[in-house]
């Protein structure tokens, strides 16, 4: 027990990710408000670029700054760190335009619920 | 090679030109030219670099001389540059027809950006045939996505914000999903170029056999998500079906079939035969596959609207490729690629003619279509060529790759499939047939049956009838894409 | 039932175009022209094949003629000519159409003339056993033509009927709308035909195939109107169906040989058990769908009385041999082994060829049988001779049953069956042009409601004497000499195989019997008796069409006083090429003697009862029994289906509040089931229709939902995995 404690706070950062994933999922799940599940999206996101960015971490290494002394040392790796920010850039993008997205849906339906919009969807197709 | 930077001539030139539209603020009528000369200018500059690759050899390119294991690479091989040729040549078609058909459909200030989403869209395509970097993949997968999504609803209808908000969601969950599991590979084998990747995978399978499987799991689950497989396709039918004529043409038959290449790459050139075997990953796509089919036609057959029958149709042929995919032999992955490049030829032919009806007529409902086929015999014909060939009419292209998929079948030794493919073809005529028979025969209620030409602008018809006649000479000599299918296969299977 | 459709039929014709008398123009005369050309090019034929080939060569002096005969009968590429002038032919005639319908006719007519002169051409080839012309590389394996004996007789009575047909129809379909349209398919549905018959290897035969159902299809629903379209939809799905099945076949085989030819392969087939039977049983289906073979020849009775005269002709006339050509051909070469792997008729190569070949037989009984029981309680004539089909088709597969049933000795079944081919093309095709002409001058097809005809139009009513006389086997006519022999095939069947095959002898006489009687009265309530008083002023001037029906008539004679030159010229060279005994055959098949006592006692036997059996169905009114709901075969094939169908229906409307107006419309057609027109597709489209319409937002609405179920599988797999 004591074992998979320990082992759970040494992972912590990728537990963590995997919790932030499953929060993130169960927002888009449930909530049936359009903002609610760009919210969700965008914890999903965070998750994973947590993830990725823990899997640079080495341990007992140092920032990746060249140190110009010569000395070898034992840098983290700086490659996820410098991908996440094109990851980052992405969200970012794709939370822009969804943002976009619902303001023309409130124009054209009045709501933001998605279950009000699929009963005046199916009034539609029915009337 | 002339210029060792070859490669990217034809990517950086349509990214360029997708930043020039907008920045030039021309009106849109004196555009059309210079939109078709670069994607006619793209398309030779691709071709001669499949003409090299067949003369010499594939080579990889570096960006910016960085070395691969930090650095972004392309590969051209001799699938990367057929693939990215015959993505540029249904953009070519499309967007010929799509001059006419948009300037119906949305306001003429809009135009400009729409085509800028449109380069920008095969721009990413063809970044992501051509990358030999998982998350080089993943970037452009995202913008594909971005851009998929905007073509959809740049059409200011109350139906298509819904539904590209839904595939928005939805894609994007998917990407992550791909992310996930390509941070899962990364941290087993510590790289993120395919090639270097696949040097060391065979070790880690042995040190760390879950991490791989969990990130199988992500990965497929999220390209099912993105290609459309059955269960996990339901935003398709919605999108597919509100979006613009000329937007369904090349969601349907070019943007899901990006993400079967990246499919391809990911289980053959990063995993492996061997590993992708031992996971038992097979039985998983063809059951799947043969659910796609089959469920795929039964939603088409209770359908109304011509274009949601289109999209259902397009998931049950995603069901055929995916079959090929996951019988992982030589064979059947022969038998997919023909099957992609025949179904994006019928898929094509077929939106533009449901298209150009609905330009025309101004009428989705199928019942609607009555008689019609006399007002505009071009577009029928057109609609009836790609049907049959759905179907699996000898003559046509879509029966070749029925054949080859079954002897990939049976080859595999699986023949239950063999029945469900031919189960499948008979469930697609039931939906094809009606369409074709009332528009033909039935009595029109508005006017007699005197057939007359399309009024149709030229530059719908055109694209529209070399899709046709393509079809029609690939199911007579398909030995010509074959020959070249054959020479793309051993890049990713032995 | 039936009167209602009689009655639609006859009530929506009242609208259409007016007849038109046959003027003596440019198309009679081209039509004469060719008929007499055609006439003295088939007399010639036949001198020159009876006299022998050699012979007549030797006789030509003319150095230049003798080379550019040899030069054109020995082109390679013949084949390829015949199957393209039709398709050529069709586009011409396409053009012409918007001109001039005599000018388009004469296109039809003239283009089939010229088809009917290169098969003829084929003969030498044919004679040698046919050379294999190759065309690689098209649809991925090439297509393969080759023309031997059989082949050659399928294509010499396509031509001469279609010519015939060509003719006729042109004054028939003086009533008919888009009849261009009518002529292209025609000639493509012809290209096809040919091409079909000219196949080397099941690849070919199944691209033409295919070819010929679709457009074949357009002229059974030509007339456009609701009932055309059932009776197309229905045609078409089974045709697709038969399609798919037969190259299910083609693809098992094609794995397990390695080759797709026409050549025998019992050998081959020999070890690999119970799949050999799928195959077989899955060729016998595709092809047995297009034969009219029961069960699946329901779609035969529903297309024939919806198209117009030409086409049913044509459609029962060849195109359904074509489904019997396709058996014959598939069976008596897969299961076959080749000759020089045999030494007896007891050999084990032949058992598989005995299973299929007694499973054939009693199919063949089956549908002769059902064929005349529901022959005779038809009253349209159309679906009589419909029925008729069936039946005689029945004779047919019963006849290639037997030819592969006794395996080395089955050279008199096959023999049979190729000659009730060809005779059948020719009576049964006459019969429908002498109904045709009856409709055309009193639009009338209920043969309850004619009658005396025989004074207004004596030429159609000695036709139809001949042709009755044809069908029934009367000595002196063909069909006497085809059921001679299939009489013969059935009496070896029991002699050298299974006992049981006595009572399939004793029901053959007694279908034979039923065949009379059903044409006494045809003939008898069509042409004898009172004319009604409504078509006292009906004149008959349809000269072309009696030109055409009057050939084929004389055919009919011809080959009936002389049944021995179509036997020995053509069914017998087109035996030897099967693996049979050679001894049997030149015991039993060569110079046969047809006017022997057995069989024209036989014949006299099956007149008497036929003439039995019509007197008492008149006096007790038989022919009006109406069998109840419940024995019709479509029903009890497909109940089960239906009742599923309908079971899954109630299962999803149960419960259902919020209704639309749709869903209500369907719940109350439900209890009908009744409703003819709606046939197990169009419930099994209906039902699709509720399940979307119930299930398709709440399936889009869940898509997150479906995600996280694949995504908790996956960790639950993985967990189980480890």
């Amino acid at each position: 027990m004591v074992e998979f404690i320990k082992s759970i706070i040494d992972n912590i950062n990728y537990v963590a990710s995997v919790a932030l994933f499953v929060i993130g999922l169960y927002t888009v799940l449930t909530h049936s408000n359009l903002l609610k599940k760009v919210i969700g999206l965008n914890i999903m996101e965070t998750a994973i670029f947590l993830f990725f960015v823990s899997i640079g971490y080495v341990n007992e290494g140092r920032s990746p700054i060249i140190n110009l002394g010569g000395d070898k040392m034992l840098y983290i790796n700086p490659l996820p760190s410098a991908i996440i920010l094109t990851g980052i850039v992405v969200a970012v993008s794709i939370t822009a335009y969804s943002l976009s997205l619902i303001i023309k849906i409130h124009e054209a339906y009045g709501t933001i619920d998605l279950n009000e919009i699929m009963e005046i969807k199916g009034e539609k197709s029915n009337g | 090679m002339d210029n060792i930077h070859f490669p990217i001539y034809s990517i950086v030139l349509l990214l360029t030109a997708s930043v020039l539209i907008p920045l030039l603020n021309i009106e849109f009528k004196k555009i059309k030219l210079f939109l078709v000369s670069v994607l006619a200018i793209a398309w030779l500059l691709t071709l001669k670099a499949l003409l090299y690759v067949y003369k010499v050899g594939s080579f990889t390119y570096n960006f910016g001389n960085w070395n691969e294991a930090i650095g972004v690479q392309l590969l051209v091989n001799e699938f990367s540059a057929f693939m990215s040729l015959f993505i540029l040549t249904l953009s070519l078609l499309i967007l010929i027809y799509s001059f006419k058909d948009m300037e119906h459909v949305i306001n003429n200030h809009k135009l400009n950006d729409y085509y800028t989403l449109v380069f920008i869209l095969i721009f990413s395509m063809i970044g992501i045939t051509y990358t030999n970097d998982l998350f080089n993949m993943y970037v452009f997968m995202e913008i594909l996505s971005l851009t998929s999504c905007s073509i959809v609803s740049i059409k200011n209808k109350k139906e298509t914000y819904m539904s590209s908000f839904r595939y928005l969601v939805i894609s994007t969950i998917g990407s992550l999903s791909i992310l996930f599991g390509i941070a899962m590979l990364y941290m087993v084998t510590g790289h993120l170029n395919i090639g270097k990747s696949y040097e060391i995978i065979s070790v880690a399978w042995q040190l760390f056999p879950t991490n791989i499987l969990t990130a199988v799991g992500f990965i497929l689950t999220g390209l099912a998500i993105k290609a459309a497989m059955f269960p996990l396709h339901v935003w398709l039918p919605d999108a597919h079906s509100s979006a613009p004529s000329a937007s369904s043409a090349l969601l349907s038959s070019l943007v899901v079939k990006v993400y079967i290449f990246s499919a391809y790459k990911i289980l053959f050139n990063v995993l492996g035969e061997t590993i992708v075997n031992a996971l038992g990953i097979p039985a998983f796509i063809t059951f799947f596959a043969a659910m796609g089919m089959i469920m795929g036609s039964v939603f088409a057959i209770g359908q109304k609207d011509i274009k949601r029958v289109l999209a259902y149709s397009s998931v049950a042929q995603l069901g055929y490729i995916f079959l090929g995919l996951g019988l992982v032999s030589t064979d059947g992955l022969a038998a997919s690629m023909f099957h992609i490049i025949s179904h994006g030829l019928m898929k094509s032919a077929l939106f533009l003619s449901a298209g150009a009806i609905i330009y025309y007529k101004d009428k989705r409902n199928i019942n609607d279509l009555d008689g019609i086929g006399y007002e505009m015999p071009i577009t029928m014909l057109v609609f009836t060529v790609a049907a049959l060939g759905m179907i699996g009419i000898p003559g046509i292209n879509g029966f070749m790759s029925k054949i080859y998929l079954s002897f990939a079948v049976l080859g595999a030794d699986k023949p239950i499939y063999l029945i469900l493919i031919l189960v499948s073809s008979f469930l697609n005529a039931i939906y094809y047939l009606p369409i074709i028979i009332s528009a033909f025969l039935k009595e029109s209620k508005e006017r007699k049956n005197i057939m007359v030409l399309d009024k149709l602008p030229k530059t719908m018809i055109v694209p529209m009838v070399i899709l046709a006649l393509g079809s029609l000479i690939l199911g007579f000599y398909p030995h010509l894409i074959m020959e070249a299918i054959e020479k793309a296969v051993p890049t990713f299977l032995q | 039932m039936k009167s209602d459709e009689n009655v639609k039929l006859s009530s929506r014709n009242n609208n259409l175009l007016p007849v038109k008398n046959s003027r003596f123009n440019s198309f009679c005369i081209d039509c004469i022209v060719i008929f007499i050309a055609s006439a003295a090019i088939i007399l010639g034929f036949i001198t020159i094949t009876n006299v022998g080939l050699g012979e007549t060569v030797l006789k030509i002096k003319i150095d230049l003629l003798k080379r550019i005969l040899y030069s054109i009968t020995h082109f390679k590429y013949l084949p390829l000519f015949i199957i393209g002038t039709p398709f050529l032919g069709s586009l011409i005639e396409l053009y012409w159409g918007r001109k001039s319908d005599d000018l388009r006719d004469v296109t039809v007519v003239n283009t089939t003339f010229i088809s009917l002169i290169l098969v003829l051409a084929l003969y030498p080839q044919a004679i040698n056993g046919g050379q294999i012309l190759e065309i690689s590389k098209v649809l991925g394996f090439g297509l393969h033509f080759k023309v031997d004996m059989l082949s050659f007789s399928m294509l010499f009575t396509t031509s001469i009927l279609w010519l015939l047909v060509m003719i006729y129809s042109h004054d028939y379909m003086l009533i008919e709308n888009h009849r261009s349209r009518f002529y292209f398919f025609m000639s493509v549905t012809y290209g096809a035909v040919l091409g079909t018959v000219m196949a080397a290897d099941l690849f070919t035969m199944f691209l033409f195939f295919e070819i010929m159902t679709f457009s074949s299809y357009m002229l059974v629903s030509h007339c456009e109107h609701d009932d055309c379209i059932v009776a197309g939809y229905n045609y078409i799905y089974m045709g697709v169906i038969g399609g798919l099945s037969i190259l299910l076949g083609g693809i098992l085989l094609y794995v397990k040989t390695g080759t797709l030819e026409f050549i025998p392969m019992a050998s081959m087939l020999q070890d690999i058990g119970p799949l050999k039977y799928w195959i077989i049983g899955l060729f016998v289906f595709g092809f047995g769908i297009k034969a009219g073979m029961a069960p699946v020849h329901i779609w035969l009775p529903k297309a024939h009385p919806v198209a117009p005269t030409p086409a049913s002709a044509l459609l029962s006339g060849i195109m359904i041999k074509i489904g019997a050509y396709g058996i014959l051909r598939a069976s008596t070469t897969i299961f076959f082994p080749a000759s020089f792997e045999i030494s007896s008729y007891k050999d084990i190569l032949w058992i598989p060829a005995q299973s299929l070949g007694g499973f054939i037989i009693w199919l063949g009984i089956a549908t002769m049988a059902l064929g005349v029981f529901l022959a005779l309680q038809q009253s349209n004539i159309k679906k009589m001779l419909a029925y008729h089909s069936v039946s005689q088709m029945g004779y047919i597969v019963m006849g290639i049953g037997v030819a592969v049933y006794l395996g080395y000795k089955g050279g008199m079944g096959y023999s049979g069956a190729l000659y009730h081919i060809i005779n059948h093309a020719l009576f049964k095709s006459l019969l429908f042009m002498v109904a045709g002409v009856v409709y055309l001058q009193t639009r009338e097809v209920d043969m309850y409601k004619l009658g005396g005809l025989w004074k207004k139009m004596p030429i159609t009513a000695i036709v139809c004497l001949i042709a009755a006389l044809g069908i029934t086997g009367m000595p002196g006519f063909n069909g006497f000499a085809s059921k001679s022999l299939l009489h013969h095939a059935i009496i070896e069947a029991y002699q050298y195989g299974h006992y049981s095959f006595k009572y399939a002898e004793i029901i053959f006489t007694i279908i034979s019997a039923g065949t009379v009687c059903s044409f006494i009265k045809l003939f008898g309530f069509v042409f004898l008796g009172k004319l009604p008083q409504k078509y006292n002023n009906i004149k008959s001037n349809y000269r072309m069409m009696e030109m055409a029906m009057g050939g084929m008539a004389l055919m009919i004679i011809g080959i009936g006083l002389k049944p021995d030159y179509l036997l020995n010229k053509f069914i017998i060279p087109a035996v030897r090429n099967v693996t049979y005994d050679p001894a049997f055959i030149d015991k039993y098949l060569v110079d046969i003697n047809f006017f022997n006592s057995f069989d024209m006692t036989a014949m006299i036997w099956v007149y008497i009862l036929g003439i039995i059996t019509f007197a008492l169905g008149i006096k007790f009114h038989l022919f009006h029994i109406q069998l109840p709901k419940w024995l019709n075969i479509e029903y009890i094939f497909f109940l089960p289906l239906l009742k599923t169908v309908q079971l899954i229906r109630k299962l999803m409307l149960k419960g259902n509040g919020v209704d639309n107006g749709e869903l209500h419309v369907i719940t109350e057609d439900d209890d009908d089931l009744a409703n003819e027109k709606e046939g197990g597709l169009q419930k099994f489209v209906a039902t699709v229709h509720i399940f979307t319409n119930k299930y398709e937002t709440r399936i889009i609405r869940s898509d997150v939902v479906i995600y996280s179920i694949v995504l908790t599988s996956i960790m639950v797999l993985l967990i189980i995995f480890k």
